[in-house]
């Protein structure tokens, strides 16, 4: 079913984005079962601030933890000078990577924005994945800001290597399609937002007036993308005037589409609407049994009949 | 299509000639016979709520909502508490319920075209998968695989990698100590200055005697804290080693040529000072370790640079993420010799100054590396036919 590329008219209906689907950059995923679920891939932003808020967090607790036991004169300053270099080494890969084991591909950081890292394949995320992504983890990004900060500000030209590494590197997971930097690609995984959904009632449980009957000519104008569009129109909760003006405009729109004049369509815009939704529905999706999935307006321009 | 398979479809589907009635899709005669043998754990009659002039995805979703939100509320729990908190006919039900759930998502997608319900599905799908696919090993048991097969494993299947690596730090050191024969101011250019501490060129013999024998200048009660810098230190100077050579194993090579040039130069000096023996049992107490784990550090990047260079009949992403495998668990190997170099030299070699007492320990320790990782997890089926 091939879409046309042609100029399209500004209707209410079709001045959204070409999608109907709420969910940005979704991944076509599939496990063994064999049915592809959506997963939505975690955002660069959210990505950041999860290893911001791991190094601050891991870093707060060494520091209270060192603090406490030189507080409470636990132990020999030598002693906690040897704590302080293991913790040290601690808060780099061994902590993401037991946190990444224990919470199933969690860190703190990550668990408090809500995403979590996931097998590109499809099955279980392996250990050994978790680990190869930390270890780059580290070598991408970690060890060479580090090594920044051990250099002396008079050897330029080492930092602005290990600058331009790491403006290299960052760049990695915006130019890759599903957002993966370098030791994504290595372990084989994504990090993706945590799903979450509720299930919203049926809008197509109501009995439909009877004055609001259409016939197929009416129904054969538009396709599953104005219908979901509609659908998001009719599920909007705000009871604002400016929705409340959005749907008169809409009813209009379809009533002067179809051809269906009765004059309740001003006065109930939204009886209207949710019976047409219903028959639109129920007529789709009986073509899409017979194979004839109607993508959008455009079926009948496309040769569809 | 989903039309032959479902059980309503022969009922339910108009005749194309007869199209203008709307309401012939959901014919009344056959509104009660989906819902048996697709939810059986679904509570008994919820098709006697099902009035007949509802949409066939409507009459679908009444169906089935019971189990999802049976489904719902397992997967809610399993997040919460952990899967371990399911007993038994809980655990079962998941397992069920789950692919129940995915065969509703695949027929949801032919027909329906209610854009809440597949929504809904779709994340409900992919919240019990992530608890359905969450990996159950306990941690001591990886470890136990990890070191009784899975590293003995890859490092036997790593040959040609770490032979690069041998070769990288043994053509560093060769080089190293040459050009410093040659002409003693290749030290400065090799060895940075924080790290000679006074042991350069011009260096009386004393001075470089002392430095093998005497105990660290900072006094025996900062070896711990040593040991623990030293290895933390080793443990980045490797991670950089690894993670580089997946730039075609070039960075890592280099790496770990540099690093053999420091030793090469280090040793020419001692040997210069006629204390090449003495020198030789210094750096073997921990060095034999520690260079091996650097050498195997750039044999896991030489991995991944193989792979890179040479996916074979793969595609590279392919290659890289098959070779990483076996890179990760030479890094592996990696840490934990760092592990047992750092303690030994923060703490053996300071209290051990007799020359074969250090050359047992230091080569003693290299062959239970080559024992164990030559011997420990073979099957039968591994040997090479």
């Amino acid at each position: 079913m091939k879409r046309k590329a042609k100029p399209r008219t500004t209707s209410p209906l079709t001045a959204r984005p070409l999608t109907a689907r709420p969910l940005r950059h979704l991944e076509s995923y599939t496990p063994p079962e064999g049915v592809p679920i959506g997963l939505e891939l975690a955002s660069l932003g959210a990505r950041f601030g999860a290893v911001i808020l791991d190094v601050v967090l891991i870093w707060l607790g060494i520091g209270v933890i060192l603090i406490a036991v030189f507080w409470l004169n636990l132990l020999p300053f030598s002693a906690l000078l040897t704590l302080a270099v293991i913790f040290g080494f601690f808060a780099g890969v061994p902590y993401y990577v037991l946190a990444e084991l224990i919470w199933h591909g969690r860190t703190l950081g990550k668990r408090i924005t809500g995403i979590r890292v996931v097998s590109a394949d499809g099955r279980a995320l392996g250990p050994h994945q978790i680990v190869a992504r930390n270890l780059l983890k580290q070598a991408e990004f970690f060890a060479p800001l580090g090594a920044i900060y051990s250099i002396r500000l008079t050897e330029w030209p080492m930092v602005a290597v290990i600058v331009a590494w790491c403006l290299c590197v960052g760049l990695c997971p915006m130019i890759s399609k599903r957002k993966q930097r370098l030791g994504d690609v290595v372990a084989g995984t994504l990090v993706v937002v945590k799903p979450r959904a509720a299930l919203l009632a049926d809008l197509a449980l109501q009995k439909p007036q009877a004055r609001f009957t259409f016939d197929q000519t009416q129904l054969d104008i538009y396709g599953s993308y104005e219908l979901q569009t509609l659908e998001m129109i009719l599920r909007d909760t705000s009871r604002s005037p400016l929705l409340r003006a959005e749907m008169a405009k809409v009813a209009q729109t379809i009533a002067r589409r179809t051809g269906f004049t009765d004059p309740a369509v001003t006065t109930d815009p939204q009886g209207f609407l949710t019976a047409f939704y219903r028959a639109q529905r129920e007529r789709l999706e009986s073509r899409q049994l017979f194979g004839d999935r109607r993508v959008d307006k455009f079926h009948n321009i496309a040769g569809d009949k | 299509m989903i039309a032959p398979t479902s059980p309503t479809a022969p009922t339910a589907l108009i005749s194309p000639t007869a199209p203008t009635s709307p309401t012939a899709p959901i014919s009344p005669t056959a509104p009660t016979s989906p819902t048996a043998p697709t939810s059986p754990t679904a509570p008994t009659s919820p098709t006697a709520l099902v009035s007949p002039d509802l949409l066939r995805s409507a009459r679908f979703r009444l169906d089935r909502e019971p189990s999802w939100r049976r489904l719902e509320a397992l997967v809610q729990q399993a997040e919460a508490q952990g899967i371990a908190s399911l007993d038994y006919t809980k655990a079962k039900d998941l397992a069920v319920l789950y692919r129940q759930a995915m065969t509703s998502l695949a027929l949801a997608r032919d027909i329906s075209l209610d854009l809440a319900l597949l929504t809904y599905l779709d994340q409900l799908c992919a919240r019990a998968w992530l608890v359905v696919y969450a990996p159950q090993q306990s941690l001591s048991g990886l470890l136990g695989r990890l070191l009784h097969s899975g590293i003995p494993q890859a490092v036997r299947r790593s040959a040609v990698p770490l032979l690069i690596g041998a070769l990288a730090l043994m053509l560093g050191a060769v080089a190293g100590f040459v050009l410093f024969m040659r002409d003693a101011s290749w030290f400065y250019t090799f060895v940075p200055t924080g790290l000679s501490d006074g042991r350069a060129p011009g260096a009386s013999v004393e001075y470089l005697r002392a430095t093998l024998y005497d105990s660290h200048p900072q006094g025996t009660d900062m070896l711990a804290a040593f040991a623990a810098y030293l290895f933390s230190n080793n443990t980045n100077v490797a991670i950089f080693i690894f993670g580089l050579g997946i730039f075609c194993a070039v960075p890592s090579f280099l790496l770990t040529f540099y690093n053999g040039l420091v030793i090469g130069a280090f040793f020419g000096l001692f040997a210069q000072a006629g204390l090449g023996f003495d020198a030789f049992a210094w750096l073997s107490i921990h060095g034999v370790t520690e260079l091996a784990a650097i050498c195997i550090a750039c044999a896991g990047g030489a991995r991944l640079g193989l792979a890179v260079l040479l996916p074979g009949p793969l595609s590279r992403r392919d290659a890289l993420r098959l070779h990483g495998r076996d890179a990760v668990k030479l890094f592996m190997l990696t840490g934990l010799m760092l592990l047992v170099a750092g303690v030994v030299e923060g703490v053996l070699r300071q209290t051990i100054t007799d020359p074969a007492a250090r050359l047992t320990i230091g080569w003693g320790l290299a062959v239970f590396w080559v024992i164990w990782l030559t011997f420990s997890g073979r099957t039968a089926k591994a040997a090479p036919p």
